[in-house]
């Protein structure tokens, strides 16, 4: 690819090309890994060296159940979001654009808003006396307030209304790139619209359901201020617990160690999910 | 006949029903705040008993709220532009440059992204505390650029990729100095993917929560530590009013990204 002329000057280029970084690396290197390991260093060393902080933490009943309702709120967030987006990105890459702009500005104002404006509306919306409650009981359909806010309910609910997005633009991708004649080649063999759904579009646009899926995933095992302010002292989810651990009960080590779990979670399936995505663009290329 | 709009038939009219039902649903919250915040019942009734614009002016006449915003706004602008600039000399190296390990630092870079927010908010806060730079407007400065680097990262390098770099050598060729041919071509051309990173590095940063509730001080609050305060107090209409100017200014970056896109692209 390269001429003769311009491997020559490689070297030069080499230098000029990796020093440009120079800043970011600095400034991430600095104020990003320094802080992260020792943090790491402190589950190790703080009150004293050793694993005590790691024994604590998975010794105790409590934080086992919060590792346990970390997981479960992250697959039902995960699961509820597929479900929900999957149809819609459908209708998405194959709606006339009139009609499709409308919905894709309504994604976009519901992303960018602030999300703490978010989360105070869906607050407001699901308390016992809220609107939700409210205009059920009007109807007749319920006669006691349901219970929608401090529980898992109210955590799925406002969870999946700041998922939505991040699975539906990229399964929108997925599903466009789906050539639609190799749908029209099953209708012509016989398929019905199920067996073209279930042998050809699901299995055809399972990568991108899994990548985004993943990501929903990740994202939700991190996530800290709609389960905080949506679930319940019960369902506590673990990043609350180490935002807590740490600054109300001003015990680094074991949030240190708590973060370190998360961080390894995270990052373990981060790295499936790229190998995922990456696996698809060389599919894809080939 | 899945793929095919005009010929799924009955499906049709179900799935463009529940697209229509999760715009709604999309849509609710926001709405609902803009027409909570006029309205005149303390306990958030809905509808309201009446209508109000007692909330803006309680908001307008607090003068912490009116601090935080602009505390915010300034932290925002700062991390923004030390982001897209900082992140547009990486990209250069991500996108040009031949070293090894290119992959590794580009993965090094976007961490932040991922590695989810408290972690690094614990961390930061512990190392700031140690050098003095908790609850500092440079020590939220330096943190919210950090996460703001990889909303900068991405669009500048997608941008990068698709300009023909021929074009920067042709204008070489013809006189210009590599760094005149920087400025004058190359920049100019990825001008949509710089644009969007400052949008939304600007956002990272003016949105961010959870590093913020860490470094905040009594006296140095960003909007979203004020409104979270407010949250965990009481459900107030004063946040319901502070909410729904947050809304209008979304809308508003919306239609001026829409409008500024379009006219860059011509």
């Amino acid at each position: 690819m390269q001429g003769n002329s311009s491997r020559r000057g490689s070297v030069a280029s080499l230098a000029a090309g990796s020093g440009s970084a120079l800043p970011a690396l600095l400034l991430v290197g600095l104020f990003f890994i320094v802080p992260v390991v020792a943090l790491l260093l402190r589950s190790v060393t703080d009150p004293e060296p050793g694993l005590q902080n790691y024994a604590a933490l998975f010794g105790s009943g409590t934080y086992v159940r919060v590792f346990l309702n970390t997981f479960l709120v992250a697959a039902v967030v995960t699961a509820v979001t597929i479900l929900v987006a999957f149809p819609v990105a459908w209708m998405l890459a194959i709606m006339p654009p009139a009609f499709g702009s409308v919905v894709f500005g309504i994604i976009i104002l519901s992303m960018w808003t602030n999300l703490l404006t978010r989360t105070y509306a869906w607050m407001v919306l699901l308390q016992r006396t809220g609107v939700i409650n409210r205009t059920l009981m009007g109807l007749g359909i319920i006669q006691e307030p349901l219970p929608l806010i401090n529980n898992l309910t109210g955590v799925t609910i406002g969870m999946v209304y700041i998922m939505l997005p991040f699975m539906i633009l990229p399964l929108v991708g997925t599903l466009r790139a789906i050539d639609p004649m190799t749908l029209r080649a099953a209708a012509l063999c016989g398929a019905s619209p199920f067996q073209a759904f279930r042998r050809i579009l699901l299995p055809l646009s399972l990568p991108g359901i899994a990548a985004g899926g993943l990501m929903v995933f990740v994202m939700s095992l991190g996530y800290f201020v709609t389960p905080a302010l949506l679930g319940g002292t019960s369902n506590m989810m673990l990043a609350e617990m180490i935002a807590q651990t740490v600054r109300s009960l001003l015990n680094w080590g074991l949030g240190s160690a708590a973060a370190f779990v998360l961080l390894v979670i995270t990052m373990a399936l981060y790295a499936l999910q790229l190998r995922l995505v990456g696996a698809r663009r060389t599919g894809g290329g080939a | 006949m899945l793929l095919d709009y005009d010929r799924l038939g009955w499906l049709r009219a179900a799935l463009v029903g529940f697209t229509a039902a999760v715009a709604a649903f999309l849509l609710l919250p926001v709405v609902f705040i803009v027409l909570l915040s006029f309205g005149s019942s303390r306990w958030l009734a809905f509808p309201p008993p009446g209508w109000t614009l007692k909330w803006y002016e309680q908001l307008f006449a607090d003068s912490t709220w009116i601090d935080a915003a602009l505390t915010s706004a300034r932290i925002a602008a700062m991390a923004a532009v030390l982001a897209v600039v900082i992140g547009l000399f990486a990209s250069f190296a991500l996108v040009r440059g031949e070293f090894r390990g290119r992959q590794l630092l580009r993965g090094l870079l976007l961490t932040p992204m991922v590695l989810p927010v408290v972690v690094f908010a614990i961390a930061i806060y512990a190392f700031f505390l140690r050098i003095g730079l908790a609850g500092t407007t440079i020590g939220f400065v330096i943190a919210h650029t950090i996460l703001a680097l990889p909303f900068a990262i991405i669009p500048i390098t997608a941008a990068l990729e698709g300009f023909d770099k021929s074009i920067e050598d042709a204008a070489i060729v013809c006189g210009a100095s590599p760094l005149q041919a920087r400025l004058r071509i190359t920049l100019p051309s990825i001008r949509i993917g710089i644009f969007s990173a400052a949008i939304f590095s600007f956002l990272a940063s003016w949105d961010e929560v959870v590093v913020a509730i860490f470094m905040a001080s009594p006296t140095l609050q960003t909007l979203p530590v004020k409104i979270w305060g407010s949250l965990r107090a009481d459900l107030s209409p004063v946040v319901a009013a502070a909410s729904s100017l947050l809304v209008g200014l979304t809308l508003c970056l919306m239609i001026v990204t829409a409008l500024l896109r379009r006219k860059l692209s011509r």
